[in-house]
């Protein structure tokens, strides 16, 4: 079976000034992604994650080395029917309410008819936008636009979704939703290839990472291969009192190998309290 | 999905950009132009013209002011939506990254600039249309006022039958006539060369300010085109190399927009040959292919 992306020895140079200098913006890469995985592509801003995902879209021609999308090249127009794409910061056309915009979308990919609206409905239904689909996107937020980007990416029931940060910019609630959506994608069986600079998103929904830095790749692997620190082990205690704290404390020590680093309250991150304030602070309010 | 579908130029995926564009560019209110068409032609039969005594030279300049009022303002029109229109909406899909989203559906990019083309043009020409309509409905009232006129001077100073048959069927040459639908055309035609120069300038530009500009040099410059190519072909007596290099280059790049000219003469009262129409609609063609051509060659390879 093909792999749902393959990219091979990806090298990306651009010219850059008037006076013809070169910049090497991706230093060959190779990414394998295999159907049903969700990959993460993370690194620094400038480090080449989305210019390795427009060669991947045949939006860039390869410098060297070659991109394929389950087996079809890149830069081949066949190769993009089965691939949902949702750029960084999409702005799309402002006069088109949200219906219209995937109905757009749905038409440039051969669909119509009865099919097509049903298409809509249920777009627009999964990124919670039904209420916004006859409003005109100059009027939508950061947030919504985002989601519109990805039902737009999603129209023809795409194999491969991919997604150059989805969540920058997006208040956590939005991405809240967005990471819900993508989870919901891998539930469905479909590949998705996202890049973000924001680890912690990554961390959440990704099999695979891959860390590129300057245009190259430096890391790859397993999300809780890469994660775990193999020398330590947690201990998480619920209602333990300070004595029992001690004895384990006594308990370590006169083991003589093992070394307790640290005790202490385990923190929420804040993201997790505000998601969780405001969920509350909505629930008081649907309540009442 | 469906491998049926051709690979270039499909109807369907062509037609759809087209009516997107169109879509959007009367959300842009273009059509509030119409208002200022109808406002020319109202105006137009306020001219203080000079009052003649004999009947067939009676209300004839009205007609005249009429038609090239009309004619000039859609020629305005058409030209400036043309070339303004397109040097906006490509660079426009750029900045704001719509193109990514387009092109990363399964769309060629010789489909996306037929249909960005083709969108420009249905607005050109609906509006044309339009303003046609209203054009031949004033035309037919004012030449039915001005032939009644002339008969009532011709009765007064006793012509013949004869000679009154012969005069109404020159003022009727003056009014609505097939000849005029044709230069109606003709305007539409020549706005489908100029868009597409401009298609072909936006391609590689990235300005639309630039592409604005040289597109409405290369308009004017099409009227003296000919001029330079009979240079070129003359031998260039008396210029150097420069000069020759430069008609050479303005006879190859720039359309030859003096053919259009017929407009001119459909005013006059002139028939319109049919060859000659269809002799225009070919170099339109030409045009059009070529341009359209050479826009793909620079597009295909557009890092964007
Ligand atoms: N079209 C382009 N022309 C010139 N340089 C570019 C172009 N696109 C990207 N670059 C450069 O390539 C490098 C990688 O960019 P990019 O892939 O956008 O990074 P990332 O998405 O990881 O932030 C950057 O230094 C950027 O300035
Ligand atoms: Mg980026």
């Amino acid at each position: 079976m093909d792999a749902a992306v393959e990219i091979t020895d990806l090298t990306k140079d651009f010219k850059t000034g008037i006076r013809g200098g070169w910049l090497r913006a991706v230093d060959r890469v190779s990414i394998r992604i295999e159907p049903g995985e969700v990959y993460g592509l993370i690194g620094p801003n400038g480090s080449g994650k989305s210019t390795t995902m427009k060669a991947l879209l045949g939006l860039v021609a390869p410098t060297e080395g070659s991109c394929r999308i389950f087996g079809s090249d890149s830069l081949a127009v066949d190769s993009r029917e089965k691939v949902g794409f949702l750029p960084e910061n999409p702005y799309f056309y402002k006069h088109l309410s949200g219906a219209e915009t995937l109905r757009f979308y749905g038409k440039l990919c051969g669909l119509g008819g009865r099919q097509l609206d049903e298409r809509v409905t249920e777009l627009l239904d999964l990124v919670d936008l039904a209420g916004a689909r006859d409003r005109r996107l100059g009027g939508y937020s950061k947030g919504m636009l985002q989601r519109i980007g990805l039902a737009q990416a999603l129209v023809q029931d795409p194999q491969l979704v991919i997604l150059d940060e989805p969540t920058a910019g997006v208040d956590p609630v939005g991405s809240r939703q967005i990471r819900d959506l993508i989870l919901e994608l891998r539930g469905r069986g479909i590949t998705v290839f996202l890049c973000s600079h924001l680890l912690e998103q990554v961390q959440e929904v990704c099999d695979r990472v891959g860390i590129i830095f300057r245009g190259k790749m430096v890391r790859e692997g397993r999300l809780d291969e890469l994660l775990a620190i193999e020398d330590e082990t947690e201990i998480i205690l619920r209602d333990a009192d300070p004595a029992l704290v001690g004895r384990i404390a006594e308990l370590v020590a006169a083991d003589g190998r093992a070394s307790l680093t640290h005790t202490g309250k385990p923190r929420t991150t804040l993201e997790r309290l505000f998601l969780e304030e405001t969920r509350k602070r909505e629930e008081a309010r649907s309540s009442s | 999905m469906s491998g049926s579908r051709p690979r270039l130029l499909n109807p369907g995926r062509v037609g759809v950009i087209a009516r997107h564009t169109f879509t959007q560019l009367v959300r842009m209110k273009v059509f509030y132009f119409l208002a200022a068409f109808a406002l020319v032609l109202i105006g137009v039969q306020f001219l203080d013209l000079p009052v003649h005594h004999s009947p067939e030279s009676t209300g004839v300049q009205l007609l005249f002011s009429i038609k090239s009022a009309a004619t000039g303002t859609m020629t305005l029109f058409a030209v400036v939506l043309g070339v303004v229109a397109t040097a906006l909406l490509l660079p426009k899909d750029v900045e704001d990254r719509t193109l990514y989203t387009i092109l990363a559906k399964p769309v060629p990019r010789l489909d996306y600039l037929a249909g960005k083309l083709l969108g420009v043009l249905s607005l050109i020409f609906v509006s044309l249309v339009i303003m046609d309509l209203l054009l031949v409905g004033v035309l037919a009232v004012k030449t039915n006022a001005v032939v009644a006129q002339q008969l009532a001077m011709a009765d007064a100073e006793g012509w013949t039958a004869a000679m009154k048959a012969n005069l109404e069927a020159d003022t009727r040459q003056l009014g609505p006539t097939w000849s005029l639908q044709g230069a109606v055309l003709v305007v539409f035609l020549r706005a489908a060369v100029i868009a597409s120069v401009a298609l072909l300038l936006s391609t590689f530009s990235t300005s639309t300010l630039f592409t604005t500009v040289v597109g409405f040099m290369i308009y004017v410059a099409g009227f003296f085109q000919a001029d330079a190519r009979d240079f070129y072909f003359s031998g260039g007596e008396g210029m150097g190399m420069a000069g020759r290099i430069g008609s050479l280059l303005v006879a190859v790049v720039i359309p030859d927009l003096q053919i259009y000219n017929v407009i001119d003469s459909v005013i006059q009262g002139e028939v319109l040959e049919a060859v000659l129409l269809l002799k225009v609609v070919g170099v339109t063609a030409f045009y059009v292919l070529v341009y359209g051509f050479c826009s793909w060659l620079v597009f295909a390879r557009k890092e964007i």
